[in-house]
């Protein structure tokens, strides 16, 4: 169980690659914060924006990579803490063109069967909801 | 000694008292719907003491709907509802989870003994809603796990209280 290495790749019958993640932590949200807002500086003339301007790249990067990134480091211990003392196993179904993510929930000693019916159930093109384990959809 | 106050709970399961013995001493679909609701508030009571995060709506609501119930059983009018009260959000808590799975342990095994069969066949909706439960029964479950177990147990309890009416109201 990894959560950088598939437990299973699956072909769709229309040609999709699926690989099958198995994992007991659930990676903290990527949440990006709000940029700081900045005055319009037209009263000041272009001066004004263009002082602006560094404070604005500045706020930019840290609201959309610095802040998250460091949320997301943060949280990991948490994250990773919470999986193992848990026995509930995630089922991460990732295809890459379009990139979209479909999670299953299931218990550790059902990890084998659930992964079987997932398997079977993509390669002929379906989502299946196995017994004793929760289909959660598509991931945001 | 000190005498606690009775909260708004307490008066309320105060009127269901009779509950237990009603559908025993004069078994009908009212009283079962009374028995069934007055099981369910005391199982999430005894398991979630400090009610938490809903448990206080859905409890309050078995008893006074259980209340009632025992007024229509004794003749007093009114009408038994279709189903017992249900939560408003969809993630229960695990101390709510348990006080369900109580209830509907209780419940089922009571209706087994009414039924005079362990393994009738009448009882199938039921198990099939524990079995789901059972499977994902862990401890400390996340949220998707959470809602699954709820939503079993939910759907079981609503099959338990429409059984026990279908019984009741054929005596």
């Amino acid at each position: 169980m990894g959560l950088f290495r598939p437990a299973r790749t699956v072909t769709g019958p229309h040609g999709e690659y699926w690989e099958l993640y198995v994992s007991k932590t659930a990676l903290p949200a990527w949440r990006e914060g709000k940029a700081g807002s900045f005055e319009d500086g037209s009263a000041y003339g272009g001066r004004a924006d263009l002082l602006e301007l560094p404070f604005v790249v500045v706020s930019a990067v840290w609201g959309t990579l610095i802040a998250p990134l460091l949320r997301f480091l943060a949280l990991l211990p948490v994250s990773f803490v919470r999986g193992r003392r848990s026995r509930a196993v995630r089922i991460e179904a990732v295809s890459t063109f379009p990139r979209e993510v479909f999670l299953w929930t299931t218990t550790d000693d059902g990890v084998e069967r659930v992964l079987d019916e997932i398997s079977a159930g993509l390669a002929s093109g379906k989502f299946v909801q196995p017994l004793g384990a929760v289909y959660s959809g598509r991931e945001d | 000694m000190l005498r606690q106050r009775p909260t708004a709970i307490d008066l309320l399961r105060t009127r269901c008292i009779d509950a237990y013995d009603l559908v025993e001493q004069s078994p009908s679909a009212a009283a079962w719907a009374a028995y069934m609701q007055t099981t369910y508030a005391d199982k999430l009571l005894a398991a979630d003491p400090k009610l938490h995060d809903g448990t206080i709506d859905v409890v309050s609501a078995a008893y006074a709907s259980a209340a009632a119930c025992l007024d229509v059983a004794r003749g007093g009018g009114g009408s038994v509802p279709d189903a017992p009260p249900h939560w408003r959000t969809p993630i229960r808590s695990n101390e709510q989870l348990a006080g369900m799975r109580d209830a509907l342990e209780a419940l089922r095994t009571y209706l087994a003994y009414e039924l005079h069969d362990e393994n009738a066949t009448a009882l199938a909706r039921i198990d099939a809603e524990r079995a789901k439960v059972e499977r994902l029964w862990i401890r400390r479950p996340p949220p998707e796990i959470r809602g699954a177990i709820g939503s079993a147990l939910a759907i079981g309890l609503d099959a338990a209280y429409a059984l026990g009416r279908e019984t009741f109201a054929s005596r």
